[in-house]
């Protein structure tokens, strides 16, 4: 097709802008002065509109996801009801720079990809843009080198300075419909579409500060760097502000918390920016915070930059922007200097992988965020901290979890938190889960009762393979908690129906206390399937307490696994317990000759969203949420932060 | 339904500029009053009861026999919450520790003889942690409303609320401002804590750290900042003299 170029007088721009401010069937944003600096803002007139800005504070990412956004109203008095959000005006954003339209297409990649974000998509939809190629360069930005100083998609129109009059690049129909019906425009003729580029050209020769490594490069690069100093010299004067994650256009992971009304009848859950350099981003229930150290933080920031995301949707999430360069106080955030210092190093030998795994087909159904009714039937005590519960999806249909999935279940005001599902998969509405009382959600869930109504989003993740171990012998390991989703896989294999398909099994369970040992009934008959066994030990027994088993931590019961019935040819191990177990435990399997690919793990992260976008569960460059928490141990044991 | 929260209100040294912002709540204040019932509030009601479950205070501490009634209600209260800067981090009413206590009370009073009188034995101002455990702190200077209701709501669904650990920065970015710092004025938003929705850069004003510092002012990214904008340790540590004297080395992780 060939380009659609119109040429509209400076004149008739104004009369443009103003009669698309008039008509008010959009909500016309346009780039204005702000004080010293530029920001996006609603236009009274044409005349604030400012189209030879530098660079806005925020980039627009604010309009399609923005700082604080209402996804649903819920009340605290009926049962459970949730209404959704909300009609917006169609809005027309004027001034966009190449760089912030790329950003934004990244953006939609991350967002409108096999569980779109609804929220984000009806906005993206309803949104007419208006590019502006670049006329002042900001003194931070490095946009020519990284190539997003210009760009011939992702507008609908694209605005020229070419003196006289304005060159409108016509980039979609929508573009086309907008200039007919608001504008005066005639045909550029060549001489003006060749001005287009003679402005672009000299514009991208006036850049100061460039990238001296190809962004191409960067995955390389930084896997070739992982451990190198820079990262700790640098962020050893990071102010941890996450400033730097705020002002990104490419940044995008998000909080999901409850805001209720000070009658406590009714509330909304806010959607809001997060950032990856904040402590407390991998904080879990428990407390435990998984990249604690700053520097971690600091070096996340760029591996998800110009590794992570690179790897997995095939874009450097840097777009030269320079507004991170503007925002850090310590001037440590700016990538330009980063890169540059890394070109100078080229390689040490970290043997890092930032392996990615396809992610699970399951996605959430319905609406992103809005989860399900449903109903506990079943309250069941287990030690003096761990509950069951058993829920019922009020749609009466089956959760359609596969064993070591987990749900995130709400209660309106408190929360949400991920639980992995401890039922087998069944075709019944009904399900179980395992709550030790640690935070908000927990606490509160043991104060409910049969006929509570709760919200369930999910299954999410991958769960466990059962196909994975026909024809095995398997050894469970679990310790405390882990037994939790473990059951679900246990209960499946033990099913009179499958049971066929696997071998010898052993059953190995730690817990810290004789009185913290769960499902010792449902332990008693699995031992009395045959051609299974179980051990059981605990970390210690107070005076006063019965116990019959080991005691010990989890290894003490390796010496018990009869090597002639497990040989190490045909024989997996699934092992889930809490994070400082795993070392130990994998050293057990590896000395007795089980391969690294026939160990699975399951990890526990900070999931949220469930669905791969708010960012907290990443390790390095997985998406725990997503391509976990079930993992092959030889997928991610060269994984730098999966077991440190 | 489960009964309601019995809520009593104190005040210690302080402007009760706090319990103000509670009071001008206006028409959600019958909202507060429907999930909580106040027994006690000097500032806006006649009645007093000593049978509450939460207690939340305002002010700071400066003599023992203020100290002695604290501790008489830290006994009666189950969830002691401390209200507003002078409660939760000693605020303004700290500055006058740089100087002794009978220096103050001298240039405060001149010669008048006041040996003896309890109300005037003043000793080094302190905040309530410094006397009494305290559950959970609603910050400012005065404190933000919103802020309030959030930390309310959740203690009356008995929720632990949030503990914010991060700057005003994070807010202060939200909300778009053009960096203090870059506006040639020194700001306390990078080591403040946030929760305040940046009200002070919002309006153009740069921080004071009224609501407790999350980082302690000698740290190595400080300087890298101070030097930066040709500050000194010096400059930053007077300018946390309003909110947080003796304080700037403390680095607010005791919630």
């Amino acid at each position: 097709m060939k380009e659609n170029v119109q040429l509209i007088s400076k004149k008739d721009m104004i009369t443009f802008i103003d009669a698309l401010i008039y008509d008010r069937t959009y909500e016309v944003v346009g780039v204005k002065k702000h004080r010293e600096r530029y920001a996006y803002g609603i236009l009274d007139s044409a005349e604030e509109l400012c189209l030879d800005h530098d660079v806005t504070i925020l980039p627009p990412k604010k309009y399609f996801l923005p700082q604080y956004e209402h996804l649903m109203k819920y009340s605290l008095e009926k049962p459970f009801q949730v209404q959704k959000e909300l009609e917006e005006k169609p809005r027309i954003i004027i001034g966009m720079h190449p760089y912030d339209i790329i950003a934004l297409q990244q953006s939609d990649l991350v967002y409108l990809d096999a569980q779109q974000d609804n929220f984000y998509k009806k906005r993206r939809e309803n949104t007419v843009i208006i590019g502006a190629d670049i006329q002042k360069i900001s003194e931070r930005s490095f946009a020519a080198s990284m190539k997003t100083n210009v760009t011939s998609t992702g507008y609908d129109l694209m605005l020229t300075n070419i003196g006289r009059n304005y060159a409108v690049t016509v980039g979609t129909e929508k573009g086309t419909v907008l200039l007919q019906k608001y504008a005066t425009t005639k045909t550029a003729a060549a001489t003006d579409i060749k001005k287009i580029k003679t402005v672009r050209d000299t514009v991208a020769k006036k850049y100061k500060r460039r990238v001296k490594l190809d962004k191409n490069d960067w995955p390389k690069a930084l896997a070739d760097n992982y451990n190198h100093a820079l990262w700790e010299e640098r962020s050893d004067v990071c102010m941890e502000c996450s400033s730097c994650t705020m002002v990104c256009p490419t940044c995008y992971c998000y909080d999901v918390r409850d805001e209720s009304t000070l009658n406590l009848k009714e509330g909304e859950r806010v959607r809001t920016w997060d950032g990856c350099l904040l402590k407390d981003f991998t904080k879990i229930g428990s407390g435990e915070i998984f990249r604690e150290d700053v520097k971690e933080r600091y070096r996340h920031r760029f591996y998800r930059k110009g590794n992570y995301l690179p790897n997995r949707y095939g874009f450097v999430a840097c777009v030269g922007c320079g507004r991170c360069g503007i925002a850090c106080l310590p001037d440590i955030a700016d990538p330009c200097d980063v890169f540059n210092e890394l070109a100078s190093f080229g390689r040490s030998d970290d043997t890092a992988r930032y392996f990615i795994k396809q992610p699970s087909e399951v996605a959430e159904k319905g609406v992103i965020h809005v989860p399900r009714s449903a109903t506990i039937t079943r309250v069941q005590a287990m030690t003096d901290t761990e509950t069951m519960y058993e829920l019922e999806l009020d749609d009466k249909k089956p959760l359609g979890h596969k064993p070591g999935q987990f749900i995130e279940l709400s209660i309106f005001g408190v929360g949400e938190a991920p639980f992995g599902v401890s039922s087998p998969p069944a075709d019944a509405p009904t399900f179980e889960i395992v709550v030790r009382k640690v935070g908000n959600v927990t606490s509160r869930l043991s104060q409910m009762k049969a006929g509570d109504k709760v919200g369930i989003r999910g299954p999410f993740g991958n769960g466990f393979d059962p196909k994975m171990f026909e024809g095995k012998n398997i050894i469970f390991t679990s310790g405390g908690l882990g037994l939790v989703p473990m059951r679900s896989l246990i209960k499946y294999v033990l099913d009179p129906r499958y049971r066929k398909n696997y071998k010898n099994i052993i059953i190995l369970y730690g817990a810290t206390r004789p009185n913290k040992v769960m499902f010792m009934d449902e332990i008693d008959e699995w031992k009395k399937v045959e051609g299974v066994e179980t051990q059981l030990t605990v970390d210690k027994c107070e005076d006063g307490q019965c116990w019959t088993g080991c005691i010990g931590l989890i290894t003490t019961l390796f010496p018990k696994v009869d090597m002639k019935k497990f040989d190490a040819k045909n024989t997996a191990a699934v092992v889930v317990g809490p994070p400082i177990m795993y070392k130990f435990v994998i050293k057990c399997l590896q000395t007795m000759g089980i391969p690294d690919d026939q160990i699975v793990v399951s990890l526990e992260r900070r999931m949220k969203c469930g669905v791969g976008k708010c960012g907290h569960c990443q390790i390095n460059g997985i998406y725990t949420c997503k391509e976990g928490p079930v993992f092959v141990y030889k997928d991610i044991m060269n994984l730098p932060e999966a077991f440190e | 339904m489960k009964q309601k929260p019995r809520v009593a209100v104190f005040d210690f040294a302080d402007c009760e500029g706090c319990e103000l912002e509670i009071v001008d709540l206006e028409e959600e204040l019958l909202d507060l009053i429907d999930i909580v019932d106040i027994v006690s509030f000097r500032e806006a009601m006649k009645e007093h009861s000593d049978a509450y479950d939460i207690a939340i205070i305002e002010g700071s501490i400066m003599r023992p026999m203020d100290e002695q009634r604290l501790l008489r209600i830290r006994s009666k209260a189950k969830i002691l919450v401390a209200l507003g800067s002078c409660a939760a981090i000693g605020g303004v009413n700290k500055i006058r520790n740089q100087w002794m206590p009978d220096d103050v009370m001298k240039e405060v009073y001149g010669d008048a003889n006041l040996k003896g009188n309890e109300l005037f034995n003043v000793g080094k101002t302190k905040a309530l942690n410094e006397v009494v455990p305290v559950d959970y702190y609603i910050h400012g200077c005065p404190i933000d409303r919103e802020d309030f209701k959030r930390i309310i709501t959740a203690l009356a669904l008995g929720k632990k609320p949030e503990v914010i650990r991060y700057p005003v920065c994070v807010e202060c970015k939200k909300n778009e401002n053009v960096c203090q710092f870059e506006l040639g004025r020194f700001c306390l938003g990078p080591i403040t804590r946030a929760g305040c929705k940046a009200i002070c850069p919002t309006n153009n004003s740069p921080c004071d750290g009224c609501r407790g510092l999350v980082r302690k002012a000698e740290t190595d990214c400080v300087k890298e900042v101070l030097e930066r904008y040709h500050l000194t340790y010096e400059d930053i540590r007077r300018k946390c003299t309003m909110y947080n004297y003796g304080r700037e080395e403390c680095q607010v992780d005791e919630e």
